[in-house]
């Protein structure tokens, strides 16, 4: 995170009012105008920092690659008022139409979360509905609206009598290269060919050629495990 | 899409709930305070599965309050830019509809909706092509492009105008 007021600051010396630092911003478009002034590819840039009145400094941006990254280290960004991380996140300005509509779970996630299939999460939903009708008795203890409609969502989406083969038949994918992201959003989908499964998952687009084959294969599977209803 | 997560908070007691239930009020008031609750990290805490670890409580100065650290594991629901949903509409207008995913609101604004669907007012706004039609309690499945996070609930910007999108489930003809 990066921290107002200076502190963690990797600069020579405070006293200095420019210093250059090399970074790596991309053609970043500015989000929030009184801080990073005209970024552009090559050029450079100047911040202005509210909360040091005397210090700006100039930094080159030798390459981009869409996201704003700064080798003396990520957290240790100071800037001024908002405070607010500027490197990559939703923030990430200029990123390319088709890649920013890919699927970004593991990046934007730490790394212990686990995704859940609806119907997985409909019967853990389930479960818990059932705990809590035992434990009515106390009337303080209310379920929340945002859960009733996440359990209607799911039970509405579960498509498939057994969650667990159908993670076993999905699994089979992750060898290709296929995030776990990736495969709740084919189970949540259900997908009838494998044009379906690269139209709804771009980010799948580039490994279409290895795919396509195991593919058919995986839908031909989950076929067989969709509820006959 | 639903994920499953562990999350750590810090949790105020007062010394009126110590005792031998300290443990059971300490849960159920996590779940008052968490469940229910929407942040832009994680998404909406839709339920509490489990308590992983309750740590050593510490007493604050001045105050009888004991602070608890408390790791939980729970359900979350967090919609995702380029994530694909079916969602059940609530509203259509001439700018656009409105879905609901789970505790998710979805708005699809005309400009994402394919140029062959009209809009059609009346006493059933609805979209129409020759396939279906879009009108409230239609399902459609969609691609979110964008989220906005409030303080208790995410908003998202969807679009159908790709391929494989669109409505799934005419009320009319079911």
């Amino acid at each position: 995170m990066s921290e107002k007021g200076g502190k963690g600051f990797s600069l020579p010396t405070k006293t200095t009012p420019k210093s250059a630092l090399k970074s790596t911003p991309a053609s970043a478009t500015a989000r929030h105008d009184d801080n990073s002034a005209k970024s552009k590819r090559g050029r450079k840039v100047q911040f202005g920092m509210e909360g040091l009145p005397n210090l700006g400094f100039n930094f080159s941006s030798p390459k981009s690659d869409g996201k704003f990254a700064i080798p003396v280290g990520k957290g240790d960004w100071a800037k001024g008022g908002k405070g607010e991380k500027v490197v990559n996140g939703g923030k990430a300005p200029v990123a390319k139409e088709a890649k920013s509509l890919e699927l970004r779970v593991e990046q934007e996630l730490p790394e212990n979360v686990k995704c859940l299939m609806d119907c997985e999460a409909a019967n853990i939903l389930e479960g818990i509905q059932e705990q809590m009708v035992m434990l009515s008795q106390d009337s303080t203890i209310k379920l929340p609206e945002s859960f009733h409609l996440g359990l209607q969502y799911a039970k509405t989406r579960s498509y498939y009598t057994n969650p667990q083969s159908v993670r076993r038949v999905l699994e089979a994918l992750s060898k290709y290269g296929v995030s776990y992201s990736e495969i709740c959003v084919i189970a949540n989908t259900c997908p009838e060919t494998v044009d379906e499964v690269f139209a709804l998952v771009r980010s799948l687009e580039a490994k279409k050629s290895r795919l396509s084959e195991p593919l058919k294969d995986v839908l031909d599977e989950l076929g067989k495990l969709k509820k006959s209803t | 899409m639903f994920f499953h997560i562990v999350l750590e908070r810090n949790m105020q007691l007062h010394p009126r709930h110590f005792g031998r239930n300290l443990r059971e009020n300490l849960v159920s008031k996590l779940m008052k305070d968490v469940e229910g609750t929407c942040s832009g990290r994680h998404g909406f805490v839709v339920a509490i599965t489990g308590i992983e670890n309750v740590g050593k409580g510490l007493i604050r100065d001045g105050t009888g309050f004991v602070t608890f650290p408390v790791k939980y594991q729970c359900v979350v629901f967090r919609p995702f830019k380029g994530e694909v949903l079916e969602a059940v509409v609530t509203m259509v207008n001439k700018m656009g509809f409105f879905a609901e995913a789970g505790p998710v609101q979805i708005f699809v604004s005309n400009h994402l909706i394919p140029d062959d669907m009209e809009f059609q007012s009346g006493d059933m706004p609805n979209y129409t092509t020759s396939d279906g039609s879009i009108q409230k309690d239609s399902e459609v499945r969609l691609k979110i492009i964008g989220t906005r996070v409030d303080a208790t609930e995410i908003f998202c910007i969807g679009t159908i105008k790709d391929d494989f999108l669109g409505v799934i489930n005419d009320p009319t003809t079911a």
